[in-house]
């Protein structure tokens, strides 16, 4: 199963409950919710699909309708943001 | 070879210029008589082919970073103690300057350079900004008789909580007539033309998005790019930010005043 980890080269913020991401590289900025934040700091380590998704069912139990593909799909486009890497 | 000691905001520049050709921009900045300078500038003509767009190169090697648009050049020391600038007019003179001096308050983490009008009311500073063609000159000029800090560039020191907009030498339609004035920042507006004024509050993290494509900088490294993050970060938690709709007339400063 893919591994997942946040890229070296990002800087984060937190305003108001939400955290603003910067790739350093790219100078591109992505803001992200309560819910991807709790993800983005889970993944200062590696973490597969199935971790991400059982931690955050236990820290978002109301979350009932969110899925492993909902997770799998906001995974990519982090990676498309330039924000998180495959671990190999 | 002339030579100025200039002063931008709280910066001082020992300019050593080749030509006279160049002495209408480099008057834009107020001369000094203080001592210390912080960078040594070295300004020569017949560079390149006048502007024809904003392409950037940037090479960064051992000792120093090279900026490289089609009408100027401009190689500086890693550490910004010294510049030399290449350039074809003066048109890229100014670019030029507006390039050195925004990469060098990033650097030395005092502030940022921001792509907006500034006027003075009631002793605060209020900023508009917003794309090209939002209305930032137009802001300026219907905020008559105010003073402005700016109608193109503003410079703004950000130290911890405390935020100050410096009187900007980078204009683009009017002179700046209050060389050494300053004022704490009051409010920022990002600008929307509409048939109807409005303002409203924006989150801080809105703000932040909002406003980081609107620095002048050009990215070439991580831990200036970092120092863009934090200072901006200062910025939107000391400052509120708005989104103002406005009509083309001085209605909108009963929003503001």
């Amino acid at each position: 199963m893919c591994k997942y980890i946040k890229k070296s080269n990002v800087e984060a913020t937190l305003l108001d409950n939400e955290w603003i991401l910067l790739n350093v590289d790219q100078f591109t900025v992505t803001k992200v919710n309560q819910l991807g934040g709790y993800c983005w700091d889970l993944l200062n380590e590696v973490q597969t699909l199935n971790e991400l998704y059982r931690s955050i069912r236990v820290q978002f139990p109301e979350s009932e309708e969110l899925t492993i593909n909902d997770i799998e799909q906001y995974l990519t486009q982090l990676i498309e943001c330039g924000l998180v890497e495959h671990d190999i | 070879m002339s030579e100025k000691r200039a002063i931008i905001a709280e910066h001082i520049f020992l300019i050593n210029y080749s030509d006279s050709i160049f002495e209408k921009e480099i008057n834009k900045f107020p001369e000094t008589e203080v001592d210390s300078i912080d960078m040594y500038i070295k300004i020569m003509g017949n560079y390149g082919t006048p502007f024809f767009n904003y392409d950037m190169k940037i090479k960064l090697t051992s000792n120093e970073i090279i900026f490289q648009r089609n009408d100027y050049l401009i190689e500086v020391k890693a550490d910004y103690s010294e510049a030399k600038i290449y350039v074809n007019n003066d048109f890229a003179l100014k670019h030029a300057m507006m390039n050195l001096y925004s990469c060098y308050i990033v650097y030395r983490k005092w502030g940022l350079l921001l792509h907006s009008s500034c006027v003075i009311d009631q002793n605060k500073a209020h900023l508009f900004t917003g794309y090209s063609g939002a209305g930032k000159s137009t802001a300026a000029k219907l905020s008559n008789p105010r003073i402005l800090l700016s109608d193109e560039a503003s410079i703004i020191k950000i130290q911890g909580n405390e935020i100050t907009v410096f009187d900007s030498p980078f204009r683009s339609e009017t002179e700046s007539h209050a060389k050494n004035l300053t004022a704490g920042i009051g409010s920022i507006q990002l600008l929307i033309q509409s048939n109807q004024n409005k303002r409203e509050l924006l989150k801080k993290s809105d703000a932040l998005m909002q406003l980081m494509d609107k620095v002048f900088y050009w990215a070439h490294n991580r831990e200036d790019t970092k120092n863009i993050l934090q200072l901006m970060q200062q910025l939107v938690q000391n400052t509120p930010v708005y989104e103002l709709y406005f009509q083309k007339n001085e209605s909108f400063w009963e929003l503001i005043s």
